[in-house]
């Protein structure tokens, strides 16, 4: 039985869905693509496993692209690196914590909920979606983290392997986290609802006298459940006012703490002298508002983690050549003169001298030249470059971290440095905390010979100038808008950021990968061939490992080719259908031929000895890039700075205008452009996508870094963009700016509104129950304009 | 009146088992995450032979 694609109607994968080419592999009647994909099956078919394929019909993933060897897994085992996938750990039961990019649909969560039916060893697996992870509960007399890792592996789900990983500890730090706050708001929310209850019956009781017991019960209730509020729930506003303060700050978080705690004193003191039937509704309702606040800043600033450095591009373990033997070895532990096998596809972790005859290295990361450099024995190869093509020997000339890669990491500086900007809260904070408790000691003059009136008056206006309504504003609107923006895949590293954006005067734009795709097409210009000798020509094309020969070769398979002779650093020459087919350098193809030579052609081809076409690598544009560079350059000033060489000039001079190209910059180079823009036009945001611009996405005063989804190396960046939403960077920035004003708007609202709450409280007019109206009301329509602005401005302004 | 204090203890006995199982449920990581049990509940473990599912 054949599953067919009912467009095309040519058979496809039944594993993966894609296409099968006609040398599909078939297995229990089922065609697959690829070895891969029909052992994947045999796995799950001998497990019983396979459900898998009834949830979802695309969930399947092609095992064509080559995965880490099964050699790269054992490192898992050594306790120096598993610690970074530990959770948690106890006797010999190990929580393990695995990143799954490639998790995507219903079909995975189900399979990978299920690693106990294929491993003895694994007691329980829980997927998280949301985060692609998987934790892996094994005992570790029975099973080795290796062994999962490798099961992963096989199933299709490769799990992510760099030689960071601090992200297993933090995310389990994050949960409790969450927790805990869930748990102060539970403790808060139950308060207040029954504090309400109870002040409800004393409010309503106008003019009826409260039977004595009665009342007795309702004071000693309402204490008993205002007491673990004040306790529990509130207690991240005192160790923040009180931090602030032992550092000689105010913030924002000052006046709250102050405020809820007179609150409380008060009331209490109202309640135990009869005067009064106390604040303590308003209070925990108050802290209630507050913690829903907190909430919302915590959850969206919890949404992706940014905190990588130069080693999460790394891979955990490399190859090393020790007494005639390859051993995995971490890559901490290779020293200076280590032999190294570095594989096709795999990344360089130091710097190192080549040692075998020539290898192809991609240094996009690095210097954001998107053509691999061909080295030849002997040369030097910088760490974070990726082998291409073949795989090398290198020995490594320094350790991991002394390579040039981790000098360029270091040489960014700490990126807190930068925000001199406070939080607009804090910055807030500080006059409004001097004017609440001026106004107090005021009031508490203006009364002064009625003691009692004086201190009911200063005591009121500390509670009323409470900034709750502050606190929650900010938080609640860039929550809420961060939030919106990760549903479209742009995750915004916290609430400054964002701010941050508004103020931005200039834009740096790196090239490769940002403005154009991070694969360049090849364009093969084969107008003069006939059929027959293109064909020949990817024949021989597809004999060689150079990346610009295999994309020329495409798809087809080398055969029929005889006389191969490959030229290191010139070309290859071979024989197939009777053409004679010569691909590489101009000398190397046609010798003797002296044309001038064109500096966008990568390489010529002649068939027959006849020079018959030439290999262009052109930048494509992504899709609305143009358009939005016009937009931008109306308001701010754009620049261009690359480390590509300046051949493809002509593509961007119509968008960007001559003066404003920087070419073959290396990372310093783009740090002295960022510099000098800061200098011209003040303050400027940078938009790259590479390792290579991370030294200069520090230096901006914002950064974004732009992913092609398949991609996780990010390097660390204020915001991280699909490629697909670039062309919307100028809507980010006008809905940054929109955030900025409902701040604003909810800050004047708030002003206005405590204006007339002061004045009722320095004619000492604020009663208990004016209080329980006031206040809740005032969170209220914070919170209402907060998120309703958010959102409304995501949908109406920014994007639908 | 007499009724009121014990209606109130009550009341509030109830709702103080409600916010145990609440406790209790974050402390279990009931809330640590909200996305995936969404998906799971679609899951049928009394799936027939898995052959058959796998034809459409």
């Amino acid at each position: 039985m054949k599953q067919v694609d009912t467009v095309t109607g040519s058979v496809v994968c039944a594993h993966c869905g894609d296409p099968c080419a006609d040398g599909a592999i078939v297995v229990d009647e089922r065609s697959f693509c690829c070895t891969g994909c029909s052992s994947v099956y045999q796995i799950l078919q001998s497990h019983d496993m396979c459900d898998y394929y009834g949830i979802d019909p695309k969930a399947g993933i092609s095992q064509r692209t080559p995965r880490y060897g099964a050699d790269a897994y054992a490192v898992l085992d050594d306790p120096s690196v598993m610690h970074r996938f530990v959770e948690f750990q106890r006797d010999t039961t190990i929580h393990l914590r695995f990143e799954i990019p490639s998790m995507h649909c219903a079909s995975c969560v189900w399979l990978l909920d299920r690693l106990d039916r294929f491993d003895e060893g694994v007691q329980s697996s829980e997927v998280d979606f949301m985060r692609k992870t998987v934790r892996v509960v094994i005992d570790t007399r029975r099973t080795a983290a290796s062994n999962v890792a490798m099961l992963l592996s096989q199933l299709g789900y490769e799990p992510l392997l760099h030689g960071e990983g601090t992200e297993a500890a933090t995310d389990h730090e994050r949960r409790l986290r969450l927790r805990t706050m869930y748990i102060r708001i539970g403790i808060a929310a139950f308060a207040a609802g029954n504090l309400m209850m109870i002040a409800a019956a004393q409010y309503l009781a106008v003019g009826e006298t409260i039977d004595p017991t009665l009342k007795r019960v309702f004071d000693l209730l309402s204490i008993a459940l205002a007491v673990p509020v004040l306790l529990y729930s509130a207690a991240p506003w005192y160790r923040s006012a009180w931090g602030a303060l032992r550092h000689r700050t105010v913030n924002l978080d000052v006046p709250v703490a102050l405020g809820i705690s007179t609150l409380f004193v008060r009331s209490v003191i109202d309640i135990a002298m009869g005067s009064g039937e106390g604040y303590l509704d308003s209070f925990a309702g108050l802290v209630l508002f507050l913690l829903v606040g907190r909430l919302f800043q915590q959850k969206a600033f919890d949404a992706v983690s940014f905190d990588r450095t130069y080693r999460s591009f790394f891979p955990l373990s490399v190859r090393v050549e020790r007494q005639g033997a390859e051993h995995v070895v971490p890559i901490d532990q290779v020293s200076p003169g280590d032999v190294l096998h570095v594989r096709n596809g795999e990344v360089i972790p130091c710097d190192a001298v080549l040692t075998s005859a020539a290898a192809f290295v991609d240094y996009a990361f690095v210097t954001g030249e998107s053509v691999p450099v061909e080295c030849s024995d002997g040369a030097l190869v910088h760490a974070g470059g990726r082998v291409v093509g073949r795989g090398a020997r290198l020995t490594a000339v320094k350790n991991v971290s002394q390579s040039y890669l981790a000098s360029l990491w270091e040489r960014n500086g700490t990126k807190t440095d930068r925000r001199s900007y406070m939080d607009i809260s804090d910055r807030f904070g500080k006059w409004f905390t001097a004017f609440a408790i001026a106004v107090a000691v005021l009031g508490l003059i203006a009364w002064l010979p009625d003691w009692q009136m004086a201190l009911t008056v200063f005591t009121a206006v500390l509670i009323i100038a409470c900034p709750c309504a502050l606190t929650i504003a900010a938080p609640v609107t860039l929550g809420t808008a961060i939030g919106r923006l990760s549903l479209r895949g742009i995750y915004v590293r916290n609430a400054v950021t964002l701010m941050d954006l508004t103020r931005i005067t200039a834009v740096v734009f790196d090239k490769t990968g940002t403005l154009t795709e991070a694969v360049h097409r090849v364009q093969v210009d084969h107008r003069d061939l006939s059929d027959e000798a293109w064909q020949a020509v990817q024949a021989v094309a597809a004999h060689s490992t150079h990346p610009i020969s295999r994309s020329i070769a495409g798809s087809s398979v080398s055969s029929n080719v005889s006389d191969v002779e490959e030229v290191v650093g010139q070309g290859i020459r071979g024989t197939s259908h009777g053409y004679q087919v010569a691909i590489g350098r101009r000398e190397f193809v046609a010798p003797g031929d002296n044309q001038e030579s064109d500096t966008t052609v990568a390489a010529w081809l002649a068939v027959n000895g006849q020079l018959a076409g030439a290999v262009r690598i052109t930048p494509t544009l992504r899709s609305g890039v143009r358009a939005m560079i016009a937009t931008l350059r109306k308001r701010l000033a754009v620049v261009l700075s690359t480390g590509d060489s300046d051949r493809d000039r002509d593509v961007f001079v119509d968008a960007f205008g001559p003066g404003q190209m920087h070419f073959e910059q290396r990372p310093h180079e783009k740090v002295a452009t960022i510099t000098s823009a800061k200098g011209t036009n003040g303050r400027v945001l940078m938009v790259g996508d590479g390792l290579n611009d991370a030294a200069a996405m520090a230096a901006a005063d914002a950064s974004v870094a732009v992913t092609d989804g398949t991609s996780t190396l990010v390097p660390a960046c204020d915001v991280v963009m699909p490629a697909v939403e670039l062309q919307h960077l100028p809507r980010l920035l006008d809905y940054a700016g929109i955030m900025t004003s409902v701040i604003k708007a909810s800050f004047i609202f708030t002003v206005f509104y405590n204006a007339v709450g002061l004045g009722l409280a320095l004619a000492g007019l604020l009663s208990p129950l004016i209080t329980a109206i006031l206040m809740p009301v005032s969170s209220l329509i914070v919170i209402g304009i907060s998120v309703f602005g958010a959102r409304f401005y995501a949908r109406r302004s920014a994007w639908e | 009146m007499g009724i009121m204090p014990l209606l109130i203890i009550c009341s509030i006995l109830v709702a103080g088992g409600f916010l145990v199982a609440f406790l209790w449920a974050t402390r279990n990581g009931q809330y640590d995450d909200m996305a995936t049990p969404s998906i799971k509940m679609l899951f049928d473990e009394q799936r027939p032979a898995s052959s058959e599912t796998f034809q459409d």
